[in-house]
């Protein structure tokens, strides 16, 4: 018999109550009464603990104009907006694409209030359906505007069998206490072949959440690359879900913190068939007084024979007091794989930045460069050479911003 | 008297309370090479780390001036901008920098502190061709990452191509020659020696008395226990070659 024991409930989580009952999802307001937000003893949230993080919660946030340009240009893309959760008019589709709105939350239903938030609070979604070889990079421009508000965005996109998309998601806003939450939901057919990148740029002072759920059919290949450089609390999951024999993904993604920053990619891939596999490689690095954090869980399923996956995590720190903390799990049912993983933190190696100072390289050219090479393994691969340069922009404009 | 190249007063060093360097006194006036003669773990390398200003050691006392100014206190980049050039004994291989952007980024630092204008890529891969073809520098290796996967012996011809673009005024060679073949110890050799003028110094450290066939100093010192503890022409090394360090201490303990 247990004894139950009613959470306090704190203002943040009684202004989420207060949301969720005012949008009808009573079934998610008394859940969330019942659980309250997860402390570390949550497993999935033992490094983000929300409810210490997250304080409290702005009004539902009101239509709005998105006046200024995306945070992040890439040349020749096909751009997409949905301002405060709202899918906004675009021009003339390209070759390949359809976009469309749906209503209702993208993700599927699991154990984790930010998901359920997401599906309960969302009013309509982006639906993109991409077949072919769609050429230009299509930009889905996320933004909070206006004053502090909470808003929720959802995009479901599918790529068609043997079909190959660049997707670039973007998250920027005014610079308010906003909380942001956004889906993506990508399904990619047989032999599809997908990169998404997605470029968390929200304000300094905003609550950055974002879950990406993964289909991967059949031989698809997919290529992530998840930045979070903005916002002071964020926390990107990722879902990865291996469906169909000759499926891979190489999951990578990329914590940016500086002073008072928690950055946070928790990936939680599931292998479902034979013969699939995965790299998720995440690296992070922190300076300042900041927290980055990177959880990796990979369950392979009893029938998942001749999976291969390997997860690792590295991290870079540039002062003494920023913290990076890993956590991977592996939970294996099946006998015949191959899995593994590897964390490594330390600080840039003082022999490489000797070399580089005795040429003459000056200290913070040095860093730059040595940075940059930390990162080379996540960069590289963007073969979108426009695309490629914008993310290079990203990283030298944190470096800069020291 | 002219300014020399190089001049070290009593130069202490210590890591980790232990006393390396000993009081070294040196003077390697301009245009001239000298080389550094000294069994293994007499220093010789903890000397050349501290000219290049390598954090980790405590300089207790004595001073080192770089054409008159004392570069103890300056950053190594700064060292290296004021003329300083070390060819390390160990290369370092720095995986996911290019060598082409860092020959380039160290060219660039060192014209932009003295107030010239970055050299353009046309010019600079001139440049870059012209030293490599007269170090046999393969055009393929300068593709890969810095030291990457180089052998000893293209680390060190490496080394020399830096120092062929960079122009420094004072070059410390720290065993350039170890893990050289008989023909590369000839072309590095014929590098260093296209090097040599009247504005330019060398601090050559070595072991053999064969390279300083090829690269005749005018001066060698013979370092024991972290000082010099003797000075003279070629032929000390000569000597050296014949009686052994061994033979020299208990020469010097008489
Ligand atoms: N970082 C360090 N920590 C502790 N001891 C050190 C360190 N670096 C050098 N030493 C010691 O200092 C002494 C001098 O070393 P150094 O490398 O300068 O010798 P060397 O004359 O260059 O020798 P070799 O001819 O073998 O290259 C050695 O006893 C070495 O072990
Ligand atoms: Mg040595």
């Amino acid at each position: 018999m247990s004894v139950h024991v009613p959470v306090r409930l704190g203002p943040a989580e009684s202004k989420l109550i207060e949301q969720l009952t005012a949008a009808g999802a009573v079934a998610e307001a008394e859940r969330l009464t019942g659980s309250g937000l997860p402390t570390r003893r949550v497993e999935a949230y033992h490094y983000t603990d929300l409810k210490q993080l997250l304080r409290a919660v702005p009004e539902l946030a009101g239509a709005a104009e998105a006046a200024s340009a995306p945070a992040l240009r890439v040349a020749g893309a096909h751009q997409l907006m949905i301002a405060n959760g709202i899918v906004q008019e675009s021009g003339t589709a390209p070759a390949g694409v359809i976009v469309g709105k749906t209503t209702g939350g993208v993700l599927s239903t699991r154990d984790d209030i930010v998901t359920r938030l997401n599906n309960a609070l969302v009013g309509e979604a982006l639906t993109l359906e991409l077949d072919g070889s769609v050429d230009p990079v299509i930009q889905i421009d996320r933004r909070t505007e206006g004053g502090a508000g909470h808003s929720t965005s959802a995009a479901k996109i599918y790529v068609g069998d043997g079909s190959s998309a660049v997707i670039l998601d973007t998250y920027s806003g005014s610079d308010e206490a906003h909380l942001g939450n956004h889906a993506t939901y990508l399904a990619l057919g047989k032999n599809a072949k997908v990169t998404h990148i997605t470029v968390n740029l929200a304000g300094s002072k905003a609550t950055h959440f974002a879950s990406n759920e993964y289909h991967l059919a059949e031989g698809a290949q997919l290529r992530t690359l998840i930045i979070n450089a903005g916002a002071a609390l964020s926390r990107t999951q990722l879902f990865p879900k291996y469906e169909g024999a000759g499926a891979h993904a190489d999951v990578t993604g990329l914590n940016l913190v500086s002073d008072g920053q928690h950055a946070d990619i928790t990936m939680d891939a599931l292998h479902a068939v034979p013969h699939t596999s995965s790299k998720p490689l995440f690296k992070s690095i922190a300076r300042g007084r900041s927290r980055a954090v990177v959880q990796g869980r990979l369950v392979v399923a009893r029938d998942a024979q001749k999976t291969d996956a390997k997860l690792m995590s590295q991290g870079l720190m540039l002062s003494d007091e920023a913290e990076i903390l890993a956590k991977p799990e592996l939970e294996i049912y099946a006998d015949d794989v191959v899995c593994g993983h590897g964390a490594t933190s330390g600080q840039l190696d003082e022999d490489h930045m000797f070399y580089l100072l005795s040429r003459g390289i000056p200290k913070a050219e040095a860093e730059t460069m040595l940075v940059r090479a930390f990162l080379a393994e996540l960069i590289d691969p963007i073969e979108d050479q426009a695309l490629n340069e914008a993310l290079t922009d990203v990283v030298d404009g944190w470096l800069a911003r020291g | 008297m002219t300014t020399p190249m190089l001049e070290i007063r009593n130069l202490h060093v210590r890591i980790e309370e232990r006393e390396i360097l000993r009081g070294v006194n040196l003077i390697v006036p301009k245009g001239e090479v000298h080389a550094i003669m000294g069994r293994n773990g007499s220093g010789k390398s903890t000397l050349s780390y501290v000219l290049a200003g390598k954090e980790d050691y405590e300089v207790t006392e004595g001073e080192v001036l770089l054409d008159g100014v004392n570069i103890l206190e300056m950053e190594p980049s700064d060292r290296a901008v004021a003329g300083l050039f070390l060819a390390f004994q160990y290369p370092i291989e720095i995986p996911g920098v290019a060598t082409m952007t860092f020959l380039k980024a160290a060219l660039n630092a060192q014209r932009k502190a003295r107030g010239e204008s970055e050299i353009s890529t046309p010019d600079f891969m001139k440049a870059v061709r012209d030293a490599g073809k007269a170090l046999h520098i393969d055009a393929d290796m300068l593709k890969r990452a810095l030291n990457v996967g180089f052998s000893g012996g293209e680390k060190k011809r490496a080394e020399i191509l830096q120092m062929a673009l960079l122009k420094p005024k004072m070059c410390i060679l720290d065993e350039t020659d170890s893990g050289l073949d008989i023909d590369a110890l000839k072309v590095v050799s014929d590098g260093v020696n296209a090097l040599r003028g009247p504005d330019r110094s060398m601090l050559v450290i070595t072991h053999y008395q064969r390279l300083l066939n090829h690269i005749v100093p005018d001066v060698v010192h013979v370092f024991s226990d972290g000082r010099v503890v003797e000075s003279g022409g070629k032929d000390l090394a000569l000597e050296l070659e014949g009686k052994g360090y061994a033979g020299f201490d208990e020469e010097k303990a008489a």
